[in-house]
């Protein structure tokens, strides 16, 4: 009887070493992500530190060119069976696919997951879960040209005034040459979606079962963006362009664009301040954009998906996304991040951050409705006509609202 | 008499003559043999994908589960007042680009079939607009374009136009596509058509001029008529691809349709549906079908009329 004891015991014991040892053997792991050159180095020192840690993992980066590659990629080896382990990921890629990926929240401290800014937490929750964590994460700010605007505005009404007081037509052709300020509403519908959270308005009702766009706080951000449009240089181009060619004083556009908006202020001949979005009726709040980290449960080994898990969690450590957001320009997603002396420090000595910074904290991000694709595109559309003058708030607001309510069913 | 016609029913059922000869077998199996690296490689990229749209088209796609969902993707896309929209588009576009491309091209051939100075160059010039890579030559034509400092506005103030938003005004996007379509094209079909003028022989003209025919009598009765297959197959192709028109329009719109979408075209609609961020890609499968089968009607319709006025020599 004891000597079978001491057999059993002796089972567990290699059984259990045995495991340890498939946990600490090499493993490879595929990281699929979208980042161009400028911010590969970065990505590629992150993950060489993690390497550096994990001396058993070995993670193969594998640049899968823009964000519409990278999507349509994902989808084609979801389909084929062979995703790769871990990958970037917009919120509405994740709702189709969410039943395959591994939820790294569930192999997160308490402590970790109490760290990430909240906002963050809730558009990375799916079913209850903290499926995917953030990574490279930018938010919405106003740019302006200092020479033209000593003080930014702060308010929608001052935003509207000094709009319509910048819009000149200095050669007198009847052609505006000057814009206050611009929009790219086709390709840009992030800029209403903040002017709607900024009413305390929203795209649907809160269990998402009614359109809500069109109540009366979707009409007072749909009614807002409309006065802007005489003053407003309306494009399909990126805004950069526009500023370098002194077309525009100020704009809304996400923090990610700093460097290329920064580049043509410096070859317009002008400096460039950033501040937080003009304060709504309601709130001052900023749209954060930016992909997250999913971690694959399909074709990959237990060995693999943990791996997968420590390299999100590595980078989720104060000091990495602070790296992060140093080197390529994106925003800390912990607040222990902001907290850090190193943030603080760049912060106080980056001008341009302390507006995207300030407004993190309470940043919102885009619902996780599986049709949100469908809804931004009826939003843009509906946004657009009306900037056009096309249609008018009420009219556009209505089109919209009857297609999306479609996308519910 | 019935024996005959059993006798003759038994001939015509056996194999024919030629099937009992070794060497036919040998050459045959040669023959195909010789095709079958190019049906391989045309069966997994072509034919697959080719049927397996058919097939996609009645299926709700999505990374995890696809499911047939019959005729509704078609239902929806003919619901759909953006198909409709990008289809008249579609008809716009076509309608116009390619008789002009075509009648440009035929003016500019006859010109380079002349004994000109510097006709080389002159050939080259025209065929480099086709050669240059797209992409290059759109955001070219982007600068043209631009309202406030484009070389297109600034010649046309010489006339008294006053600036044209091209890109940002939806009555000029589509217009704006064609022109640099026409642009081009031109030099590609002129350089078919001149190979065809070329290949036209000499005794038609004298014989014509010994008849005492005009110059514009020789060409609408000589020229046009022996050039008809050239035509034709220029035709057929610069229809084919004007219905497929997408890059232009992504890369001049700096990927978007244009202003309130007035430049959204049929392969523009079925790119959003399928693979710019909605990922629909049953109604895109059954638009690209919609596509195909007006592509196939218009290919048959053309074969059917063309062929009756297409004169080979």
């Amino acid at each position: 009887m004891r000597s079978t004891r001491f057999c059993v015991l002796g089972l567990m014991v290699v059984f259990l070493f045995g495991l340890v040892a498939v946990a600490e053997g090499p493993v490879t792991i595929t990281f699929w992500h979208a980042m161009s050159s400028r911010h590969q180095p970065n990505l590629q020192k992150l993950v060489d530190d993690f390497m550096a840690e994990y001396p058993n993992v070995t993670v193969e980066l594998s640049y899968q060119g823009g964000y519409g590659d990278l999507q349509q990629k994902i989808n084609a080896a979801v389909v084929a069976g062979n995703p790769p382990t871990i990958a970037q990921v917009y919120e509405n890629w994740v709702t189709p696919i969410v039943d395959i990926l591994y939820p790294v929240g569930l192999h997160m401290t308490e402590e970790e997951k109490g760290d990430i800014i909240d906002g963050l937490v809730r558009s990375n929750t799916y079913n209850g879960v903290l499926t995917t964590v953030p990574f490279n994460k930018s938010i919405m700010v106003l740019y302006y040209r200092k020479d033209l605007v000593p003080i930014p505005p702060t308010d929608w009404q001052e935003y509207l005034d000094m709009s319509k007081e910048l819009t000149v037509d200095s050669d007198g052709d009847g052609t505006i040459d000057q814009f206050g300020t611009g929009f790219r509403p086709a390709a840009n519908p992030e800029l209403f979606l903040n002017f709607l959270e900024e009413t305390g308005g929203s795209i649907l009702s809160e269990d998402w079962s009614k359109v809500t766009i069109n109540n009366s706080k979707g009409l007072q951000a749909m009614e807002y963006a409309a006065s802007l449009a005489p003053y407003s240089l309306i494009t399909s181009e990126y805004m950069s362009n526009a500023f370098q060619a002194n077309q525009v004083c100020m704009f809304i556009d996400t923090s990610a664009g700093y460097y290329y908006n920064n580049q043509a202020a410096e070859a317009a001949g002008c400096e460039m301040g950033v501040a937080r979005v003009p304060m709504g009726p309601v709130n001052q709040k900023s749209m954060i954009q930016g992909t997250n980290l999913a971690v694959f449960d399909k074709n990959q080994t237990q060995a693999q998906k943990d791996a997968g898990v420590l390299l999100a969690r590595f980078l989720l450590r104060a000091e990495n996304t602070v790296y992060w957001a140093e080197k390529g320009g994106y925003q800390p997603v912990t607040k222990s991040a902001y907290e850090s002396e190193e943030w603080e420090n760049w912060v106080a000595t980056h001008e341009y951050q302390q507006a995207m910074s300030a407004q993190m904290l309470d940043g919102f991000s885009q619902i996780l409705h599986p049709n949100y694709g469908d809804m931004r595109y009826v939003i843009a559309t509906a946004f657009e006509e009306v900037m056009l003058a096309e249609a008018t708030p009420l009219e556009g607001l209505a089109s919209a609202a009857l297609e999306i309510e479609d996308l519910l069913e | 008499m019935i024996k005959e016609q059993i006798l003759r029913f038994g001939r015509r059922l056996s194999c024919p003559q030629e099937w009992k000869s070794r060497s036919y077998w040998r050459e045959t199996g040669t023959a195909y043999l010789y095709i079958l690296p190019a049906f391989a490689i045309l069966s997994v990229f072509v034919f697959y994908p080719f049927f397996s749209a058919f097939r996609l088209s009645t299926y709700k796609w999505t990374p995890l589960t696809s499911t047939f969902n019959g005729w509704r993707n078609y239902q929806y896309i003919f619901q759909d007042k953006y198909f409709w929209r990008a289809l008249w588009r579609t008809f716009y576009y076509v309608g116009i680009n390619v008789p002009i491309t075509l009648f440009l091209a035929l003016l500019v051939a006859s010109l380079l079939n002349k004994k000109l100075r510097f006709l080389a160059f002159a050939r080259t010039s025209y065929f480099l607009a086709y050669i240059t890579p797209v992409v290059a030559v759109t955001m070219v034509w982007q600068w043209l374009y631009n309202w406030q400092y484009g070389l297109l506005n600034y010649f046309l103030g010489w006339f008294g136009v006053s600036l044209t938003n091209w890109l940002g005004d939806k009555r000029f996007a589509l217009p704006a596509v064609i022109i640099m379509s026409i642009w081009r094209f031109v030099g590609y079909e002129a350089i078919i058509l001149l190979a065809g003028l070329q290949g036209i022989d000499k005794m038609y003209y004298e014989a014509a001029r010994i008849d005492g025919a005009s110059g514009l009598q020789v060409w609408r009765k000589v020229t046009i008529p022996l050039l008809t297959p050239q035509i034709f197959f220029v035709f057929v192709i610069s229809l084919i691809g004007s219905f497929k028109v997408f890059t232009e329009i992504f890369v001049l719109f700096n990927g978007s349709p244009g202003p309130l979408k007035s430049a959204e075209t049929l392969v523009y609609y079925i790119m959003r549906q399928g693979f710019f961020g909605t990922q629909h890609l049953g109604r895109a499968a059954a638009a690209s079908v919609v596509l195909f089968g007006i592509i196939f009607v218009f290919t048959l319709f053309q074969l059917q009329i063309t062929q009756k006025r297409v004169h080979y020599q």
